[in-house]
């Protein structure tokens, strides 16, 4: 992550205040089960200007009954015998007590390969997906990443070379890499004591800790031990705290945690492996100390048993002379103003009255406001003209259109992706405008197409091309929509970097294997889940059906990401489970809304906003959540999330950046100035200019009045946008819609190049009917045409020195109109217009 | 990692983009050129050939008795080929034939793909085409396009695609453009209209200053896209005359265009050798969109009426003329579809999709030419050589060229991805006869 918080030098740097006002012991309640079970506990200081530092390194440490547990000077406690046992922490002058509870003490605990073996192997590096965790391994040996399949694991390293990636064949010779009747020569403890050369280095020394466990595994004779079940299973990592704030100096120490399926929890602090994204924000040594480096803002990726998750880790300057509360308009300045507080980042003022209105108009409706709305809302002395103006655009026919095409283009509307049939286009299209106009609640429109079955909208979208499309890419299609993951990767071999397997992928898969199309050939289909087992007069049918597991060639059933595996009835709509499982599962709303946040900011608080991964993290993970849940609780309502946010001051504050926020790309201290999109920006050019685009099919100077778009079409509202050749959108980088959508943002060479001589910029400069030449009609001053342009294009009066400076250049001119005609140019390359802000 | 919208475009970025724009550089060609004084290799351009639709090798370079045609004797001997191809026949010592292609996709869309970046179809991915990969390892030269694709897909334009940076970015992109055959021809956007002139692109960028102060005043500090560095280019391209020259047909001889041939394939290859003359570093000479190479009809008339003259006529013409000018040293011509075709007819007379064991034709720029490599059996169905890999002939131009053929990219998330991909995800190999 790049984000680079700096503090102006010419701000003056306040005293930090020396003492804690309190502190208090984390984790508060636990319970350690089990023979030598321990608990790191963290003594956290609470400081006058609401910071938290870690202060477990200079703590003082008592129990209530020795007998029960002992504590080193880290803060590390260890069980001894059952009862509850209270701990007494003094540091920085002040008490903080907590309470653990002991049970089963002498319970001795079984031996685990995954836990007790494998966890050396995530702790040490060496399932990493860099080494012999990736895809393939390393030097011939692979593991899995943080032991997602101990099992495999376990294969490779008691009988040798195993697990292959695409197929379930065993390839080459077998070499275990252990040694029974020699343990001390097994490769597995000479390759990571670096006894041989090994590639990755020493990972660990003769008669260490990690290396007496495995060479006394395998003395013992190299047990699995049981199989985990469901009840053992981990299935999470907890990481304290979710925001690390640290001084030019500071350290903090992570807690990790492990939740099991039934509920208990064990410290895992010691067992996983912490990894800074960028190394010099922090540092993180052996036991997941962070130490601060620069300032700036990284994450920290945890893993351990397969599972991933991360923490924030921001290191801040000096605190602020003054840092002044802005005011709140709702929950999410909250969040947003909380983070920034803590990161000693002031937010910029509230937007001025012409950047909202420009911001607000654009986000809303994707439509600039003419120059009378603009002269009208400026002048206005309404206090409530914002909340008016936002209710007013959202009831505005351009509001339908506006979020039609960001639907179109998130759920691929266009005649290639629906069948190569414009009729069916047509139909999804009115589909998804429909559930716009109507304000559908968003899990009744994920469901609807989830499991669009017969002949509507909706089903369109699964003929691409005219057929239908895999269920594995069907199926990443969905979930990378619906819940913004992707787990493409893992269609042929375990994600890398994620928790996602192959079996997961293809469980969902099946989920899509028996969609079918039945109908006259070329012509109407119905498409429909087609009846396991059942002829149906198509006598291949079956086979086509069924779906194989690619790499154990297992006909897989429909199973959802749990492993659940959903047995319906041969004739049932199996989307139809997935659908009502995936709208209430929490990635659903979760990804909705940080979509939704991402059109209206320009990034989402997951950025990409389809990445949602443990080593992607969100900037305001509580505001995530919160967004989340308010959009839950009110029926999936996406105008209200819209306004919701809309009316936040977050999204209301000015782009213009201070001193000591300039740097802030994440945190939305200030807007962040972001490019047209393509569609958005064509429009744009035609309202400044008065001269409507006309969209034809096919390339340019095939004119033919058949393959013309009814007049007034403008580009956010083409029906069919891949029927419309346009040089200008495919520059601008209008995506095709035959797969996802990815809007880079990025500028390049041909946008610049069109910029400069491109039709859109020269033709409708003074073409008849422009508003230049409509101006120039009716006698205008220049004074006049320039504020015209001012407001058409930046939704804004010109200042005084700019009118003036315009002035002097059409007076050195000869020709007037000519002088204008490069003036509006000007207006319409300029960055105030072609971006957003 | 930066999932950043604008990455990396912060306002150090963007103040070095800015300073150098008036040297009309990007930043990276800036670092490109500081830190290697230019190609390597003996080659310094590629043009290929692209035989949209996939020839039939038997047809063409690896004659067998399942062809109609007889096969002919060259100017090396030992090497023959087609009948079909009379004129290369004579030239066969500037070009070497691979007959041991094999690779994957038997549909156009999966074999055009594989052919053009050495990778399978892959839903998580977008790889990089080898000219991509050139423009990217090699950089610009005098201001010229470093990447370009004559003629553009009118229809089909989803292979356009595959011809594109995948994840390298819009930098290495191909420039595409009209088919310069079509009467009146002009490349879009590299040159200003006639009615702008000299005064009015002086009156426009004052007036732009003027009217983006305010606003660069403001956001000075603000994340910005990074528009500046390529605005600068742009404008020197505009004013550039030699890059408008590169792209103006109307300055070749008639003569010239009527040996080229006066249609899309032979005024493609025309333009791409005028573009690797001024500095292009990969064009891609198309110009079979509307007349294909997918005979599954009538296969021999299409190969023996449509096709092979005008590849032949083509072929030959671009080699001569880069003899002439002493270029064929510094540009590696290939010539390939994205499969070959059945070495059996069909019921129509036609021959199939066959990415199985095919041939094409490279040479120039170092490659050596009047090699064969690999064999087929009799009937052309089955290798009796050890297979050739995209990969293969990836790393031998990479190799022509200087470049580290065993170089990895790495995806925006870590995933590393060979520029010369073999089967089975191995790194290729330089063929040794042609170096």
């Amino acid at each position: 992550m790049k984000s680079v918080f700096t503090l102006s030098l010419l701000l003056p740097a306040f005293v930090f205040a020396a003492a804690p006002s309190s502190i208090r012991i984390e984790p508060k309640g636990r319970t350690l089960h089990g023979d030598g079970a321990s608990q790191q506990l963290l003594v956290v200081g609470g400081y006058p200007d609401g910071s938290e530092r870690d202060l477990t390194s200079e703590a003082q440490w008592k129990l209530s009954d020795p007998t029960l547990a002992a504590i080193e000077p880290g803060g590390k406690l260890s069980a001894k015998k059952d009862g509850a046992v209270t701990v007494t922490a003094i540091a920085a002058g002040h008490t903080a007590t907590t309470t653990l509870h002991i049970e089963d003490a002498s319970a001795v605990r079984e031996f685990q390969f995954s836990r007790d073996i494998g966890n050396i192997f995530t702790r040490q590096g060496c399932n990493g997906s860099g080494c012999h965790g990736g895809v393939k391994g390393r030097g011939g040996f692979k593991l899995s990443p943080g032991v997602l399949n101990p099992k495999d694991d376990y294969e490779w390293i008691v009988k040798g070379g195993g697990y292959q990636v695409l197929t379930a064949e065993i390839k080459g010779a077998r070499v275990p890499r252990i040694d029974i009747k020699d343990p001390a020569k097994s490769l597995i403890l000479l390759k990571a004591s670096g006894s041989i050369p090994h590639g990755g280095g020493r990972r660990f020394a003769v008669g260490s800790p990690d290396y007496n466990t495995i060479l006394k595994w395998v003395t013992d004779g190299a047990p699995y031990g049981p199989e985990g079940t469901r009840e053992n299973r981990i299935v999470a990592l907890d990481v304290y705290p979710k925001i690390v704030t640290l001084d030019a100096e500071g350290r903090q120490r992570l807690l990790i945690t492990a939740r099991f399926a039934d509920g208990r929890t064990e410290d895992f602090s010691g067992q996983a492996l912490c990894v800074v994204n960028d190394k010099t924000v922090a540092t993180v040594a052996n036991g997941c100390i962070v130490t601060a480096g620069r300032l700036g803002e990284t994450s920290v990726l945890v893993r351990a048993a397969g599972l991933a998750a991360s923490t924030t880790v921001g290191v801040i300057g000096p605190p602020l002379a003054a840092y002044v509360d802005p005011p709140i308009s709702n929950f999410i300045d909250k969040f947003v103003f909380d983070k920034l507080r803590r990161f000693r980042t002031p937010p910029s003022s509230l937007s001025s009255d012409q950047e909202f209105l420009r911001r607000i108009c654009l986000d809303l409706t994707g439509t600039l406001p003419p120059p009378e709305r603009a002269r009208e809302f400026l002048a206005s002395k309404d206090p409530a003209k914002r909340t008016k103006l936002i209710d007013t655009l959202m009831n505005s026919p351009e509001f339908i259109d506006y979020w039609t095409y960001r639907f179109d283009d998130l759920f691929r509307v266009g005649v290639f992706p629906n069948g190569i049939n414009a009729k069916w286009s047509q139909m999804y299209a009115d589909w998804v405008r429909e559930s716009i106009a109507t304000n559908k609640p968003y899990d009744q429109m994920a469901r609807e197409r989830i499991a669009a079955q017969g002949y509507d909208g909706p089903t369109r979208h699964y003929l691409p091309y005219d057929v239908i499309g895999p269920a594995g890419e069907t199926m990443a299609e969905e979930v990378r929509v619906f819940f913004g993951r992707r787990l493409d990767c893992a269609q042929c071999h375990n994600h890398p970097y994620e928790a996602w397997s192959q079996d997961q992928f293809w469980g969902l898969a099946a989920f899509f294997s028996r969609v079918f199309k039945m109908g006259d050939q070329g012509n109407e289909y119905v498409v429909f889940d087609h009846p396991a087992g059942e002829a149906m007069g198509n006598a291949d049918v079956n086979g086509s059906i069924k779906l194989f597991h690619p790499r154990t060639k297992v006909e897989l059933k429909p199973a959802l990401l749990d492993g659940t595996v959903v047995e319906g009835s041969a004739r049932e709509n199996p989307r139809k489970v997935l659908a009502d499982w995936m709208v209430k599962n929490p990635y659903f709303a979760e990804a909705a809304v940080n979509r939704i946040w991402s059109y209206m900011f320009g990034r989402g608080i997951v950025d990409p906003v389809d990445d949602f991964r443990s080593t992607n993290p969100p900037s305001h993970p509580e505001l995530l959540d919160r967004l989340a849940a308010e959009f839950r609780s009110h029926h999936h309502d996406l105008q209200f999330l819209i306004k919701t946010i809309a009316s936040s001051r977050t999204y209301q504050l000015s782009g213009r950046p201070l001193p000591a926020n300039s740097e802030d790309h994440t945190n939305y201290s200030h807007a962040s100035p972001r490019a047209l999109d393509a569609e958005v920006m064509l429009d744009a050019i035609s309202s400044v200019t008065g001269v409507k685009e006309i969209f034809n099919t096919g390339v340019s100077g095939d004119e033919k009045d058949s393959g013309r778009a009814p007049a007034g079409t403008r580009a956010i509202t083409l029906r069919q946008p891949d029927m419309y050749y346009s040089r200008f959108l495919d520059i601008y980088g209008r995506p095709n819609r035959l797969t996802l959508p990815e809007r880079s943002g990025k500028a390049n060479l041909n946008e610049a190049l069109h910029m400069l001589a491109g039709a859109e910029y020269q033709e409708k400069l003074a073409a008849p009917g422009s508003r230049l030449r409509t101006l120039l009609t009716q006698a205008k001053s220049d004074d006049q045409v320039i504020e015209e342009f001012y407001l058409a294009a930046y939704s804004r009066l010109p200042g005084a020195d700019e009118s003036a400076a315009i002035r002097k250049l059409i007076a050195s001119r000869e020709n007037r109109e000519e002088a204008l005609r490069d003036f509006v140019w000007a207006v319409l390359c300029s960055r105030e217009f072609s971006e957003n802000h | 990692m930066n999932f950043n919208r604008h990455p990396g475009t912060g306002r150090r970025d963007f103040l070095k983009a800015g300073s150098l724009g008036f040297l009309g550089m990007h930043l990276s060609q800036f670092l490109r050129a500081a830190s290697t004084s230019g190609v390597k290799g003996k080659a310094q351009s590629c043009i290929l050939l692209w035989l949209e639709g996939g020839p039939s090798q038997v047809d063409t370079w690896d004659p067998k008795p399942s062809s109609a045609f007889k096969p002919i004797s060259t100017n090396v001997s030992g090497i023959q080929i087609s009948e079909l191809l009379p004129k290369t026949s004579k030239r066969m010592d500037k070009m070497s034939i691979v007959r041991s292609m094999h690779t994957m996709g038997s549909d156009h869309p999966q074999g055009t793909h594989y052919a053009i970046t050495g990778h399978e179809v892959n839903p998580a991915m977008h790889f990089p085409s080898i000219g991509s990969v050139i423009a990217k390892e090699t950089g610009q030269r005098n201001g010229i396009p470093a990447h370009v694709l004559v003629p553009q897909w009118e229809k089909s334009r989803q292979y356009e695609e595959y011809f594109r940076s995948g994840f390298l970015g819009p930098d290495v992109d191909p420039m595409a453009i009209p088919d310069p055959s079509k009467a009146g021809f002009q490349v879009a956007d590299l040159s200003l209209p006639k009615s702008v002139s000299a005064q009015a692109v002086a009156s426009r960028q004052s007036f732009l200053k003027v009217v983006d102060r305010h606003y660069r005043a403001a956001y000075e500090g603000a994340e910005h896209a990074n528009m500046d560095g390529f605005t600068a280019e742009a404008w020197k391209m505009l004013l550039n005359p030699a890059v408008q020259n590169a792209f103006d047909l109307s300055k070749e001889s008639e003569k010239l265009k009527e040996t080229y041939g006066k249609d899309a394939f032979g005024q493609s290859a025309l333009l791409a050798r005028r573009l690797v003359e001024s500095g292009s570093r990969f064009v891609t000479a198309a110009g079979f969109h509307s007349n294909s190479w997918d005979t599954h009809a009538k296969n021999d008339e299409g190969h023996r009426d449509r096709l092979c003259p005008v590849l032949d006529r083509t072929l030959t013409a671009l080699l001569d003329d880069l003899e002439q000018r002493g270029l064929l040293e510094s540009t590696v011509v290939l010539a390939m579809g994205e499969f070959g075709r059945t070495p059996f007819v069909n019921p129509d007379l036609g021959r199939d999709h066959w990415p199985t064991s095919w041939s094409l034709a490279l040479g120039g720029g170092g490659i050596r030419g009047g090699q064969v490599i690999g064999s087929t059996d009799e009937t052309g169905a089955k290798l009796t050589s050890s297979a050739t890999s995209m990969g293969d002939i990836f790393a031998t131009i990479y190799k022509a060229f200087g470049i580290d053929w065993t170089k990895e990219y790495e995806t925006p998330i870590g995933r590393p991805i060979k520029i010369a991909n073999s089967l089975d995800d191995q790194t290729g190999t330089p063929i040794a006869e042609l170096l």
